[in-house]
């Protein structure tokens, strides 16, 4: 009798306890999620005010739509063109990583070739050096190339900002792979290609998921590239949304709209890419 | 379904000290149908070997032949060898069918579904895991990860299978269900099987010959029982049998014109079966190893006559179907294999005498094996 109520009790203490437990974990979520958010939410709430109510900081204003319209509509407002090439341009530099990096990192990952450490530690080195400091080099080997306001030059130039990443995260991948399974997959009857694209690759998904994920929000963001390497034929979101803040007055509420545009696509591809970015792909191919 | 030779094969690694090979100068002839084993410690190049077979690996000299062919330069892909991996080797991406189904449908070996499911199913029942299919190899235990390893390996009908030690992370029950299953699909199959294995259990009862190797080399190649009966030297002796051979050293000496062995202190000499003292004789040996198996010594734990070495009882392990002795002799010791109803204690006394019958005789300088009684009848 008397040890059934101590057991009850105790019972009923580990219950408080856990929720207890449970309640700080969901406060503590509460916080970081307002935090998280709240960006976002007050910059949308700017971009519906007029440019004398943006810096008040009660919530109460009457919304507006001028600040879309000047934006996004205005026949000289040439936003939405930015958009698309900062689109053309940033899909550009991950699909040249893509395909230029796994077969790099794969090289580093597999074959024993002379000084390969130092060479992996060269790709990384790319990305150290302040963009502003190399910029200058850059500007005049691309105006003699004529890569000077091109695609073409963009997509090169933001490979130091991509590439690195991808390269280095995607090793890791292949170097968790057994080389036994590439092994038995050619014993099986697949040629090296097959097996790459059979067995590697859908075991190094997420990490190229992710690294690309990562490489494109680096590339659509990158501001100084652009800002000296493009001129009027190229123009990337983040150049153009300058133009917001002119010399006289600051126009909040068209720079929040600009953002809210900006983030939009980072926001959709991290939703559609969620599934993808699982761990651990490769455990269970060799002993454990 | 077909013949395997290796010419004078060398394998080195990249990152070997010179001179030292994983596989040094190994030749081979593997007749058509054979279940060959390869057997050794670990790192005497038992894997490489086969590694070098599947052309996984290219060694840096040597010819390698798979039914008469030359396939020094032809590609894993088109050798048509099965393998199994020590470490398993499988997609971790795909399911346990899958798994299963994949050299199928490669395309080179390419099958309808309807005959990849029907050898799905047959390989599966034989290795039970038909209830597995849906899973991936991350939601099996070690056992079964193994035994689809073989399963892909065996849906198959190769050149030759190469299994590298495929029942080392079963269960000791199912290990022995698959070792039968094993030699008598190969019989069904009739394919030739190049098999690894570090178990002398495993290698005496499936092989139908064995080579034992060692540092890259082969020390003895033949039969299991020509292996247990007349090892080519100390080494290949001691990697047979259960308990451990015993060996220690004896002195050759002449007691009334006969040939006797004086060792372990004893004033008692041991005395060789006729034929074996006549060949020691012949070959002048003076200090001789002798090898005797644990099943070949007898022991009492009374006096029985005035023959029997005396010794304490250093160790005593029961395993189940017998109990391994170990019985401490001035300083050498002795494993027994005795009886299960045995019982000792530790530091008992105990009085042991050698079937002489059954003992082996090895050069005390060089480790190799000289003779053993009734020698001819072995060969």
């Amino acid at each position: 009798m008397n040890t059934n109520t101590s057991i009850e009790q105790a019972a009923n203490n580990k219950k408080m306890q856990d929720a207890f437990i449970e309640l700080g974990r969901n406060f503590g979520l509460t916080v970081y999620g307002v935090f998280a958010i709240f960006p976002i939410v007050w910059m949308l709430l700017m971009s519906f005010k007029s440019d004398a109510e943006v810096v008040t900081t009660i919530f109460k204003f009457t919304p507006t739509v001028s600040n879309y319209l000047a934006v996004l509509f205005r026949p000289d407002s040439d936003y939405i063109k930015a958009f698309i090439q900062n689109f053309i341009v940033s899909g550009g530099a991950v699909l040249l990583t893509m395909i230029a990096g796994v077969p790099a990192a794969y090289a580093l990952a597999r074959y024993d070739f002379k000084n390969k450490e130092g060479w992996a530690f060269q790709i990384l080195s790319f990305k150290f050096a302040p963009e502003i400091l190399v910029i200058l080099p850059i500007f005049l080997i691309f105006q003699r190339a004529g890569l000077y306001d091109t695609y073409f030059g963009l997509i090169w130039v933001y490979q130091l900002i991509t590439m690195p990443l991808l390269i280095w995260v995607v090793r890791g991948y292949f170097e968790d792979i057994s080389v036994e399974v590439e092994q038995a997959a050619q014993l099986d009857g697949y040629s090296w290609y097959a097996v790459f694209f059979k067995v590697l690759l859908p075991l190094v998904k997420p990490g190229l998921v992710a690294s690309g994920l990562l490489a494109f929000i680096f590339a659509w963001n990158s501001f100084t590239f652009p800002l000296i390497l493009s001129g009027m034929k190229v123009q990337t979101i983040t150049i153009t949304s300058l133009r917001y803040m002119a010399s006289d007055a600051v126009h909040y509420g068209q720079v929040a709209v600009a953002a809210i545009v900006a983030v939009l696509p980072e926001i959709v591809i991290c939703l559609f890419i969620q599934k993808h970015l699982v761990r651990g792909l490769s455990f269970g191919a060799v002993k454990g | 379904m077909a013949r395997i030779e290796l010419e004078n094969i060398t394998m080195r690694y990249k990152n070997m000290p010179a001179g030292a090979a994983a596989v040094d100068h190994l030749s081979l002839d593997i007749k058509n149908n054979e279940f060959f084993v390869l057997f050794g410690p670990a790192g005497a190049g038992k894997t490489t070997t086969l590694k070098v077979i599947a052309g996984i690996e290219f060694p840096q000299e040597g010819l390698v032949k798979i039914g008469g062919e030359i396939v020094n330069l032809v590609e894993p892909m088109n050798r048509n060898v099965s393998m199994v991996f020590e470490n398993y080797a499988l997609y971790p991406h795909l399911s346990v069918y899958d798994n299963i189904a994949f050299p199928m449908r490669s395309p080179l070996h390419k099958k309808d579904e309807e005959y990849i499911k029907k050898a799905v199913e047959r390989v599966a029942e034989m290795m039970k895991i038909n209830g597995l299919y849906a899973r991936k190899p991350s939601q099996l235990s070690n056992g079964q990860r193994q035994r689809v390893a073989i399963g892909r390996c065996l849906v198959r009908e190769p050149n030759v299978f190469l299994m590298d030690e495929p029942l080392a992370h079963l269960d000791a029950k199912l290990r022995h269900f698959m070792r039968g299953e094993l030699k008598e699909m190969q019989n069904a199959f009739n394919t030739t099987t190049i098999y690894v294995t570090h178990d002398f259990m495993e290698a005496m009862s499936l092989a139908d010959r064995i080579a034992v190797m060692n540092k890259g080399k082969i020390e003895q190649l033949g039969t299991a029982l020509q292996m247990y009966y007349t090892p080519v030297n100390e080494f290949v002796a001691c990697l047979f049998g259960e308990p451990e051979i015993t060996i220690f050293p004896a002195e050759a000496s002449d007691e009334n014109g006969r040939f006797v062995l004086k060792a372990l202190g004893q004033k008692t000499p041991l005395i060789p079966e006729p034929d074996a003292a006549r060949t020691l004789k012949e070959r002048g040996v003076t200090s001789v190893d002798l090898g005797i198996r644990g099943i070949d010594i007898g022991f009492s734990f009374s006096p029985q006559d005035s023959d029997r070495i005396k010794g304490t009882v250093y160790a005593f392990e029961p395993i189940g179907n017998k109990v391994i002795m170990t019985v401490e002799v001035n300083g050498a010791k002795i494993r027994i294999a005795a009886p299960n109803n045995t019982k000792a204690d530790l530091d008992q006394t105990v009085y042991i005498t050698c079937n002489m019958k059954n003992a082996l005789y090895f050069d005390g300088g060089s480790k190799v094996f000289i003779t053993r009684s009734a020698i001819q009848t072995y060969r």
